[in-house]
């Protein structure tokens, strides 16, 4: 389905192309987006070849929503009798939701082996790591083999 | 929070006697803005209780996807696509200019990362291979030099044979 489409925006993009020099054109039908990042709007097939009546009543819908919201903002917002802040009931769903995993947590495979890579093995390799270095520095200084150039007092 | 409160205390003193000072003493107190069922709840698990989610989070049913429930803690939280502010229409009305945000739309989980301060994940204008290799080609290139620095250094100080001998007794 995606080559097809591709080979339609090719289409459209090859008449312009065909007059240029013969070295490598990189064709802007054969852009790739980076991982995790995003196809340009104006190369996204979906939004000149999808004119379906079921997109159109859902953005329809998206759209009478938005406007739902902004009518309650500008109402609170002009109101000339209102003088403290306006709430946004999103933004306070928004907090108490990153402040509140717990109730939802449940111990699982995936749960337990990241708070033991991200809690228990830090903390354990770390003590390993200074434990067994500075025995090994103390164990010098004791022998005397330790080049130690730094007096605290003289 | 304790500005409120104060507040509140001091609008039911200068109410007057009577009715201002009781309730103030009683320890009733206006409701506050969000009831128990405006807030993020427990996985969804009935068609009726995504509905009800979907209108609570002012999203369509159809667009209503909540995270895999798989104890992680997010609930009924809905799952947004992972967009950062910065692809946002920086020429339309919005009602927080500088969040790209209207009053009301539901927040990715990750909101605070997606700012326009933070991650970008607009479209690059140069491919990732491309982007690739002259990061990793310049830093190659950058290590590669400083190790023919170290084996070949340059502008040695230049002394004489004498200089030299006597340097060498007070090594």
């Amino acid at each position: 389905m995606v080559t097809t489409t591709t080979r339609a925006v090719n289409a459209i993009f090859h008449q312009f192309s065909f007059a240029r020099s013969v070295r490598h054109q990189i064709n802007m039908a054969d852009y790739k987006e980076a991982p995790l990042a995003t196809r340009p709007r104006t190369l996204d097939p979906n939004d000149y070849f999808n004119l379906s009546q079921e997109k159109r009543r859902a953005d329809e819908e998206r759209a009478a929503l938005r406007a739902n919201l902004k009518r309650q903002y500008l109402t609170q917002l002009n109101n000339p009798s209102r003088t403290e802040l306006i709430e946004d009931p999103a933004l306070t769903r928004w907090v108490y939701a990153r402040a509140n995993p717990f109730p939802h947590f449940r111990p699982t495979f995936k749960t337990s082996l990241l708070g033991i890579v991200f809690g228990v093995v830090p903390l354990v390799t770390l003590y390993y790591i200074f434990k067994t270095d500075r025995d090994r520095k103390e164990a010098q200084i004791k022998a005397g083999t330790r080049d130690r150039k730094f007096n605290l007092a003289y | 929070m304790a500005g409120v409160g104060f507040r509140r205390w001091a609008q039911t003193l200068t109410k007057g006697r009577g009715v201002g000072i009781s309730a103030l003493l009683s320890g009733a107190r206006a409701a506050s803005g969000a009831s128990k069922d405006s807030l993020p709840g427990p996985y969804p698990t009935t068609p009726a209780e995504r509905a009800a989610a979907a209108k609570k989070y002012n999203l369509r049913v159809e667009d209503y996807e909540p995270y895999p429930d798989n104890g992680q803690g997010f609930g009924d939280y809905p799952k947004l696509p992972d967009r950062s502010q910065h692809e946002r229409d920086p020429w339309y009305q919005w009602d927080h200019p500088d969040l790209r945000r209207n009053w009301g739309e539901p927040m990715h989980w990750n909101f605070d990362m997606y700012i326009r301060n933070r991650v970008d994940t607009s479209p690059t204008p140069v491919s990732w291979n491309s982007m690739c290799k002259q990061l990793f080609g310049f830093i190659g290139f950058m290590l590669f030099m400083f190790y023919i620095g170290e084996v070949f250094p340059a502008y040695q100080p230049v002394v004489s044979p004498a200089q030299e001998r006597s340097d060498e007794l007070f090594m």
